[in-house]
């Protein structure tokens, strides 16, 4: 299962990409923009006030434990939902325009809450799908169903279809056959079908790291699926005495991948 | 996790089992800092200097910590997944399974 945290760095760039775009033309460009990075500017005093609060916290809290006390209260995280709402208002100002997607990006960004989401993506995906940090917006597929009920995100899944781009058909593909790919039976009509579908849509598609992803999923059914001779592992022990996973031929292994972090 | 591993590999002592880690901080240290701390009773490969991106988890396409894989005696996979009270169902009626055929 793919983290939710690992697209919002992505989601961050997308907008500020979107901010750069030369191809946004808005009707009032200075005022738009002007009002997206005051946002950003907030966002990060927010932010910075919040990490000293919880640094000095910390320390307080290391200070009364040892000397024998009950630790403080940590700061409470902040609340985003003023600076959602301002984002939603310029949304709405800007409706229809491609200004309005960079803040329709920014409440997505900001972990608003899960009727805000659908709200932001419904608009996007219906008015939006031409902009260029829409089509970004592909690589957000994957987590679609973690962030909204699955109805929801198959209507949304659906539409970012249409969107004539290899890429967005490739996330949208990953997304329609990864289940089969990592259930069905491998023997199956559902599974070869699953799997043409995806070996096509790898093929054309440019992200490299996308056609890794596609591969992946059926290379990794393939070679580590139930049933499967697992390769061995040579390697060295935590005190540098080499060893191999076959040395343990004839046991039951229990192979934990673990650390400790 | 820690405690129940660690009985586990209790609990099958006699038997034809055991607990394998890939180990995947990338610093080897702070992994014999861990064994040592929480009294980890298993050998551990260490996934090298690169951790998580080393070249066992990248051969084995983990893409997520904890994995478990069971496997067989003929290295054959029977579970592979996060699920670390599945896995332990999963490889004990194994060596249930292998000792009643003996």
């Amino acid at each position: 299962m793919p983290r939710l945290s690992s697209w919002v760095p992505w989601l961050i760039a997308t907008t500020l990409a979107a901010q750069q775009a030369p191809d946004s033309k808005p009707a009032t460009p200075a005022s738009a923009a002007a009002r997206l990075e005051a946002l950003q500017a907030e966002r990060t005093r927010i932010m910075e006030s919040f990490i000293a609060a919880a640094k000095e916290a910390e320390a307080k809290a290391k200070e009364a434990k040892s000397a024998g006390k009950p630790a403080p209260a940590m700061p409470t995280p902040p609340d985003w939902s003023p600076l959602i709402a301002t984002a939603k208002a310029a949304a709405a100002d800007y409706a229809g325009t491609d200004d309005a997607v960079m803040f329709l990006l920014f409440v997505l960004q900001m972990g608003a809450k899960q009727e805000e989401v659908v709200e932001a993506l419904d608009t996007l995906t219906d008015k939006h799908l031409a902009n260029k940090a829409v089509v970004d917006l592909g690589r957000m597929i994957p987590y679609l169903t973690s962030l909204v009920p699955a109805d929801k995100a198959k209507v949304f899944i659906e539409r970012l279809a249409k969107i004539p781009d290899a890429n967005v058909r490739g996330w949208v593909a990953l997304a329609q056959h990864q289940p089969t790919i990592e259930k069905a039976d491998r023997e199956g009509e559902a599974y070869q079908t699953a799997k043409t579908e995806l070996l096509k849509a790898a093929e054309l598609v440019t992200d490299a790291g996308l056609k890794g992803e596609i591969r992946s999923v059926i290379d990794t059914r393939e070679t580590f699926g139930i049933g499967n001779v697992a390769p061995d592992i040579e390697g060295q022990d935590l005190d540098g005495v080499a060893f191999k996973l076959s040395d343990y031929k004839g046991k039951v292994v229990f192979l934990d991948f673990w650390g400790d972090w | 996790m820690y405690p129940h591993e660690r009985s586990l590999v209790e609990e099958m002592k006699d038997k034809p089992f055991a607990l394998i880690g890939v180990n995947s901080d990338k610093d080897v240290a702070r992994a014999r800092k861990a064994v040592a701390d929480n009294q980890l009773n298993w050998r551990s490969f260490h996934a090298g200097p690169q951790g998580a991106g080393g070249p066992i988890p990248k051969a084995w396409a983990i893409k997520g910590w904890p994995t478990i894989v069971v496997l067989d005696g003929e290295r054959k996979i029977h579970y592979r997944g996060h699920d670390g009270e599945e896995a332990t169902k999963i490889a004990t009626e194994l060596v249930a399974r292998m000792t009643a055929g003996k």
